[in-house]
């Protein structure tokens, strides 16, 4: 990953500058964790504040999560004549779609959102990189030029690993690294888009049925119900979960197997059309189920029916909220 | 002294005598604490469990009774004979952190009573902590007795068992002939090993925490500090002290689960008032909970340093930075 340092320079300078011609009231973008080799989101209320910027392969979250709360109370801002705050937000390909999504369904305001735009080149997934320093743990580490991660295990040694090699399957299979509406854009090297397509998904749906409930039901009969994949997903900003509604009580709140599923079945399907593959859900998820293959059904589906890729373009509606006579309808059976 | 080599004779032993074992077994994703089928299924190649051992005592989702033809089923009450293998002394702690909950002077949880009763703990100590521990800034050290019935010391090829309860000691007598007596290397052995992984833990300054949080209920820092947490409940569920749950009824039955003060549906009350609207006041309630109520009620901070809230959080909430920033 050759070069992070100076784009991680230059994401500083435009920050900076972003403050001085008063373009932002704050930004959102990710310092230094409290773990090795980890990055978290800070939020900058200044330009002194603009040192505290990271950029790496550690900086995971889809930081567009953040985004609703600052404009939740706008009708009542409105009222007290305090207009909402402009928000930078620094984002990799998937977190700009996250925040396009965001404008369409009107959760933010188009004008008060500044998408910095990374040139991204994947994010890394701390289970890989334990399983290649067996048996070890991550005492510490960072990131080299050229894409190199020094990695001190737990006993001492230390271990080169490239940053390649322990990418998220989502990066390994994005098809959209680039950022399309950057207000802002941060030039360096990017990964190159995949054309994989769907091909892990298309290989489970080659599996009988019998097969496929099989790895659902082992895979969601490990969940906890904690519900970090909801909160961690910046689709999921409903103000009250259908999970919790009490009025009616849409499922039980034990460890029911068909509760559990229903909610993760619930979850899943009000992804369609709007999941930008970003892998929030699978890496807040504690105990590592294999959300994404799930949700990835999904995606692939609305595209190969109805041609949309969410968060590409601010303009284009997603399938569920237009109609249009000759839409695929081939899911409607009769007889 | 048990050799390593012999471990499965003696849990077999334990396990003719009508003992169900949970111990490390490793799994796809890491070593959890389950149950083990076989004696060949231990794993001593692990740092700590994903999940706390909590559950074991108090489960995740637990049934109470069942209404049926208009009347009240009571759940039978946990009889099993259990051992708890390879729990790491900061986990130990929390079973007697959670015993002043829930075997208190003045109200008794039989199931929790019931299974704690009819279960030994054998706890191994730390030899090599983590980056995410801090046992020994809350009162706890890597080779802590507290909670725990036997503790073993991974010395190489050898265990090395110290007993810490009378009842973990009328335990080992039962099966003395698997053990040897250790001599004068061992125990130098095991004092070497405690001073080293006591050294590893980092440690963090929050001396008289609960004397400042008590200035700090209205303070802005709140706001501040909660800003980048996302309100899941990882943390909790994680947490091998936090013990609040919710009861529920559906159709036949009452259960109680587990329930975590970070959901705003926690203190939601039926007029739709919230008295922790914001993640702010449900972040000061976790932390003061921790390190200023339970030391009001208990004389106990309730964190044991395990770290699991640290490394779980998806936004790297690091309650040690925490703590810090708040009593300044």
């Amino acid at each position: 990953m050759g070069g992070t340092e100076s784009i991680e320079n230059k994401l500083k300078d435009a920050v900076k500058d972003l403050f001085l011609k008063k373009k932002v009231d704050i930004v959102i973008g990710f310092e230094k964790g409290s773990l090795p080799l980890t990055s978290r989101p800070c939020f900058i209320r200044s330009s002194d504040m603009a040192e505290r910027l990271v950029w790496n392969a550690s900086c995971t979250n889809n930081l567009a999560v953040y985004l609703p709360r600052f404009f939740q109370k706008v009708p009542r801002a409105k009222k007290s004549g305090t207009p909402p705050p402009v928000v930078g937000i620094v984002a990799k390909g998937c977190d700009a779609r996250s925040v396009v999504g965001l404008i369409k369904e009107k959760q933010i305001l188009k004008e008060n959102v500044v998408i910095i735009g990374m040139s991204c080149q994947g994010v890394i997934d701390r289970r890989k990189i334990e399983s290649f320093i067996d048996g070890s743990f991550i005492a510490g580490g960072r990131q080299e030029p050229g894409g190199i991660l020094e990695i001190t295990t737990g006993v001492g040694d230390k271990k080169k690993i490239k940053v390649s090699d322990v990418l998220a399957e989502s990066c390994i299979e994005c098809q959209y690294p680039h950022v399309e509406n950057a207000d802002v854009r941060i030039d360096g090297e990017s990964i190159t888009a995949s054309d994989d397509g769907y091909k892990a998904i298309k290989a489970f749906e080659e599996k009988s049925p019998e097969e496929r409930w099989q790895y659902f039901t082992d895979e969601i009969s490990r969940c906890i119900r904690c519900y970090a994949c909801r909160q961690a997903c910046p689709n999921c900003y409903c103000k009250v979960c259908f999970a919790e509604q009490t009025l009616p009580r849409w499922i039980g709140p034990g460890d029911e197997l068909s509760d559990v599923m229903i909610y993760h079945i619930g979850r899943i399907f009000h992804q369609a059309g709007r999941c930008v593959e970003c892998n929030a859900c699978v890496r807040a998820c504690p105990v590592g189920i294999d959300l994404r293959l799930f949700t990835r059904k999904l995606c692939m589906d609305v595209k190969e029916l109805f041609g949309y890729i969410p968060g590409l373009s601010i303009e284009e509606l997603p399938p569920l909220l237009r109609f249009e006579l000759n839409d695929n309808n081939d899911f409607i059976t009769t007889g | 002294m048990l050799k390593k080599a012999d471990i499965n004779k003696f849990i077999a032993a334990v396990m003719n005598n009508g003992y169900k074992v949970f111990g490390p077994v490793k799994q796809e994703d890491g070593v959890s604490l389950s149950e083990l089928k076989t004696t060949d299924d231990i794993s001593f190649d692990y740092f700590n469990f994903i999940l706390p051992p909590k559950r074991h005592f108090f489960p995740w989702s637990e049934l109470l009774y069942k209404y049926k033809d208009k009347t009240i089923h009571e759940a039978p009450l946990p009889e099993d004979k259990t051992i708890l293998l390879g729990i790491r002394p900061c986990d130990a702690r929390s079973f007697s952190f959670l015993d002043n909950v829930f075997i208190d002077d003045k109200a008794v949880d039989p199931y929790y009573q019931n299974r704690r009763d009819n279960t030994i703990v054998i706890s191994l100590a730390c030899n090599q902590p983590l980056p995410s521990c801090f046992c020994t800034s809350v009162g706890g050290t890597p080779a802590g007795k507290e909670g725990t019935d036997i503790l073993a010391y991974d010395t190489g090829d050898s265990l090395f068992f110290e007993e810490c309860s009378e009842r973990g000691s009328s335990f080992l007598k039962l099966y003395s002939k698997f053990f040897s007596t250790p001599d004068q290397a061992d125990v130098q052995a095991v004092k070497d090993f405690i001073a080293k992984a006591e050294k590893q833990v980092l440690s963090v300054n929050i001396k008289n925490a609960a004397e400042k949080l008590k200035e700090k209920f209205y303070d802005s820092v709140w706001d501040k500090l909660s800003f980048r947490c996302l309100s899941c409940g990882v943390c909790t569920f994680f947490c091998p002290t936090c013990y609040c749950f919710g009861l529920y009824d559906e159709r036949d039955r009452r259960i109680r689960v587990h329930d975590a003060c970070m959901y705003k549906g926690f203190t939601l009350e039926a007029s739709g008032h919230n008295p922790r609207p914001t993640q702010s006041e449900r972040m000061r309630q976790r932390i003061m909970h921790k390190f200023l109520y339970t030391v009001e009620n208990f004389g106990k901070i309730f964190c044991v340093g395990c770290g699991r809230c640290v490394t779980a959080c998806p936004v790297n909430m690091d309650i040690r930075e925490n703590i810090v920033e708040v009593i300044g």
